[in-house]
């Protein structure tokens, strides 16, 4: 427990001195954009020259073409990969904030499920989606359960370390000041622990959206996932790309939106959390 | 926690690690009494999921599906292990290099990956090669992203004083910037272990050809459960087994930091 702590203050001291030595914020925005626009030069000249076979990567502006012409099938993809996505985060943050909130605020229950969480943590869930597909068929049921399971454990991990190391010090005050059951979680304990919160959030969203896309490739039921299997079977490299592409900058949005919505919403937290993953 | 334990939170240490097997043995009798109680094809006893991992492990399956994917897991694991390090020194080091680089690595690390499998299929055909470069198009990552942190939040004067002494080029990177980096590197290559893990069993279910990816979407649509079963028990045990021995090369590489930075080795 000390370690985490020591590993947040840590990784909060490091911090400042990146944003000491930091250049200014316009000069370093252009400087990721221009390294955009080398990464597409890059592909461009791979794929045009011939250096990398065509069959398999398509040029930049082929793949803009394959956006364009299947706007209508991408987009409806989409709606369901989020769809699914959306459920299955839906039900984990839930059930891995709560349970993590009870185990973490009582010694007994925290000791009884170390081991279970030490098991959990490394079996990947992608193994699971054959057992899945036996239990529960083919359907946004089963990916979304499959998806909730799998994020569930770094909210719940997360949650549960970030309950436990709240200061006792500051938790006693605040029962001297009367606040007691729920006000004192909502008001004390959720606060202090919502930065570590926020961090198993974040892994739990590329987790689950990597769970999702699995089972729409494995099982074909449908998004992204199926969308490009349809482009390898009807061999259109292309497609293929487009829907990647697409992947790419839906995983993308979800990271950053999710960051921009903490910066708002958890204003203490400064990054603080980030080492004690 | 770090150092000398004190003699009478012994004791404590031992009914802790009680009371987490208790956990372990509770959810086992529960997953046995439902499957009884269940009494489906679909879900069987924990007993019965235990016997078929037993079977697996001693059939010809050990040597046709589950070393094949361990080579592919290590090949895959230690190639990115390589390149990320090596390009997260880089990046982590030069500023420029860092803010040129960013927007690219941010989407490729949010991409996801099983997403290019079929395009590897496409390149590389139906076998281990296609797993372990989709391995590496995973695991490189955080190993990378993780080195860079590390690098790029070393303390100047260190590297200064090291100039100083006339230490340039590689020599400044293996004996300063790595050791340095190393515990955020570890951190990194934690996690990179078990991405490795989670990708090659997608990729072998997707066409690996052979492996226990492979064995277990097999075992499914030929309604083998408990081979499904099985081959998932055996792959959760051989996530554990790869995590317990990567902590325990951490610690003893890392002996020497500990309690000098703290680190993030006990969490």
């Amino acid at each position: 427990m000390s370690q985490v702590q020591l590993a947040v203050g840590l990784s909060g001291e490091v911090n400042e001195i990146t944003q000491r030595r930091s250049k200014p914020q316009r000069r370093r925005v252009a400087r990721q954009i221009g390294g955009v626009v080398v990464a597409i030069a890059i592909w461009e000249a791979l794929s045009s020259t011939g250096a990398v076979n065509k069959e398999a990567l398509p040029t930049p502006g082929a793949t803009l073409a394959a956006i364009s012409a299947n706007v209508g099938s991408l987009s409806s993809a989409l709606a369901s990969t989020l769809e699914a996505w959306a459920l299955g985060m839906l039900a984990a943050g839930v059930g891995g904030i709560v349970l993590g909130t009870l185990v973490g605020r009582s010694k007994t229950a925290d000791a009884a499920t170390e081991t279970i969480v030490r098991m959990m943590r490394p079996l990947p869930s992608l193994a699971l989606i054959p057992i899945a597909i036996l239990i529960a068929g083919l359907g946004i049921k089963m990916t979304s359960g499959l998806v909730s399971f799998a994020a569930f454990w770094p909210v719940f991990i997360n949650t549960r370390v970030g309950v436990r190391q709240v200061d006792n010090k500051v938790l006693e005050t605040a029962k001297v000041l009367g606040l007691r059951g729920f006000k004192l979680l909502y008001r004390v304990v959720m606060p202090a622990s919502s930065p570590m919160i926020a961090s198993g959030l974040q892994v739990a969203i590329s987790l689950a959206l990597v769970v999702t896309v699995s089972v729409e490739l494995v099982g074909g039921t449908g998004g992204l996932g199926q969308f490009i299997l349809l482009a390898q079977q009807g061999n259109e490299p292309s497609t293929m790309f487009a829907g990647i592409i697409v992947g790419g900058i839906l995983g993308w949005a979800l990271s950053i939106g999710f960051a921009r919505l903490v910066d708002r919403l958890i204003p203490w937290r400064t990054q603080r959390a980030e080492g004690g993953r | 926690m770090i150092g000398v334990k004190a003699g009478p939170r012994r004791g404590s240490t031992i009914a802790r690690a009680g009371l987490g097997w208790l956990g372990l043995a509770i959810l086992a009798t529960v997953w046995q009494l439902l499957g009884m109680e269940l009494h489906t094809a679909v879900f069987p006893t924990f007993i019965t999921s235990l016997v078929a991992a037993w079977h697996v492990v001693t059939s010809s399956t050990l040597t046709t599906d589950i070393i094949p994917s361990l080579e592919r897991t290590a090949a895959g694991f230690l190639i990115s292990a390589i390149i990320g390090i090596t390009a997260g020194m880089v990046i982590g080091h030069y500023e420029t290099v860092r803010d040129w680089t960013s927007a690219v690595v941010d989407f490729m690390r949010s991409l996801p990956t099983p997403l290019l499998v079929p395009i590897a299929i496409v390149v590389f055909g139906i076998n281990g090669r296609m797993v372990v470069v989709t391995i590496i198009s995973a695991a490189v990552w955080p190993i990378l992203i993780n080195t860079a942190n590390g690098t790029s939040t070393i303390e100047p004067t260190m590297i200064d004083t090291a100039k100083t002494y006339g230490l340039r080029g590689r020599k400044l990177f293996l004996k300063v910037v790595l050791p340095a980096a190393s515990p955020q590197i570890f951190a990194g290559l934690r996690v990179a272990l078990s991405v490795s893990l989670a990708v090659m069993v997608v990729a072998e279910m997707l066409g690996g050809g052979s492996g226990i990816g492979y064995f277990i979407a097999n075992a499914q649509q030929s309604f083998n459960i408990g081979g499904s079963y099985g081959g998932v028990i055996v792959l959760g045990c051989l996530g554990w087994i790869f995590d317990t021995l990567f902590l325990m090369f951490e610690r003893r590489l890392l002996a020497w930091q500990r309690g000098t930075v703290g680190g993030l080795l006990d969490v």
